[in-house]
């Protein structure tokens, strides 16, 4: 069973995180997309007015046949839905593929459902895309609701009641 | 996230004149003068009234959860967490129930792990006695330019109902892409050039 901590991402994790970045958008066959570098991501989330938030889950070294040792991450930031004031928005998440099913995603949508609810937040939302039917499965697992099925697009909310489940599982 | 716009297309002849501080749109039945500035505290009950306008249009007026003084709260405190435009017309012009702050925008500040730094258009509206003269244009414009100038965005992003074809159709001339023909969901977003235009036909201050 690996062991692993979740934590707030730090300046010198730009690296991992942009890596990760690039896996995730590997998996949506999106790589190309990707043009933020390292600097940019140092700038936009660690400077005086950081434009996002960012955990990232990490693993004894002993753990990782490859050289990573921060093997996961979460980036977020909150917006604003004038019907119901603030959110949660849930930029991006993942977990590389050689850690998954160990819990590790799951602690890190906890520890943002903690987040979302200390901060006051009405819901945490995302977008999923429609052909990405295990992550779909994941958060509809733990209570999210999809918005959008009859206009056709996918968003996801986890309202409040979820969210407190989820906080004191 | 609901956009009522009517396109610019419904007026013939539009005539642009520059006046200080205001955008004066001329058109083959009414001259209307409105300015673009940045909302205020006391703005929040308009901005409420206007949310509510919306929802009520499309049939959610019970989804509306906040009052104005959350409103004014969340906006106006040491890191806000949206940022606010409204479009203010002169007392002659007024609506028929006495109002003369008539279209807003509420937009805040997101990332895209691909691109960077964006703003995403949360709301946009304009009250229907309004619409046709250039409101919505500018207040999407000057969105734009204070993204650009402030934030250095490189993109802005919004999401619009698939049914909502006036709406579709005015982001689309403005330069819009939609990115959701592909994935399944529909986000609009300008970047690069098209910004850069959106920004260049903002109103002056």
């Amino acid at each position: 069973m690996a062991s692993f901590i979740l934590r707030r991402a730090e300046p010198k994790d730009v690296s991992d995180i942009l890596r990760l970045i690039k896996e995730l958008a590997k998996f949506e066959e999106m790589e190309e997309k990707v043009i933020l570098t390292e600097k940019e991501l140092l700038e936009d989330g660690f400077g005086d007015h950081p434009f996002y938030h960012c955990l990232v889950a990490e693993v004894p070294k002993e753990q990782s046949s490859e050289e990573y040792t921060v093997i996961g991450f979460a980036m977020y930031y909150f917006t604003y839905d004038p019907w119901i004031g603030k959110l949660l928005y849930l930029e991006d998440f993942f977990v590389m593929q050689e850690f998954r099913g160990l819990g590790i995603g799951s602690e890190i949508l906890r520890r943002l459902s903690e987040t979302a609810v200390k901060t006051r937040c009405s819901s945490m939302h995302f977008i999923v895309a429609e052909n990405n039917t295990k992550s779909i499965e994941f958060y509809k697992r733990r209570g999210a609701a999809d918005l959008s099925s009859e206009e056709g697009w996918r968003l996801f909310e986890i309202d409040k009641a979820d969210l407190l489940k989820m906080t004191s599982k | 996230m609901c956009f009522l716009l009517t396109p610019l297309d419904k007026v013939s002849t539009p005539l642009w004149l520059k006046k200080k501080n205001t955008l004066v749109f001329v058109s083959s039945a009414v001259v209307m003068n409105f300015k673009i500035r940045a909302a205020t505290k006391e703005d929040c009950k308009d901005i409420s009234r206007m949310i509510m306008e919306l929802a009520v249009y499309v049939k959610m007026p019970d989804q509306v959860k906040i009052s104005h003084e959350e409103l004014q709260r969340d906006g106006f405190c040491q890191n806000p967490f949206f940022e606010c435009l409204v479009a203010e017309i002169p007392k002659e012009h007024k609506s028929k129930e006495g109002f003369t702050v008539v279209g807003y925008v509420l937009y805040f500040y997101t990332y895209s792990t691909r691109k960077g730094s964006t703003v995403y258009l949360e709301d946009l509206y304009v009250m229907p006695e309004f619409r046709g003269n250039g409101i919505g244009t500018g207040l999407l414009s000057k969105v734009a330019e204070v993204a650009k100038k402030k934030k250095q965005c490189v993109q802005l992003q919004l999401s619009v109902f698939d049914w909502n074809t006036p709406s579709r159709d005015f982001y689309a001339a403005k330069g819009a892409q939609d990115l959701t023909d592909t994935e399944g969901w529909h986000f609009i977003c300008f970047d690069g050039q098209n910004l850069d235009n959106l920004a260049n036909g903002a109103p002056k201050d």
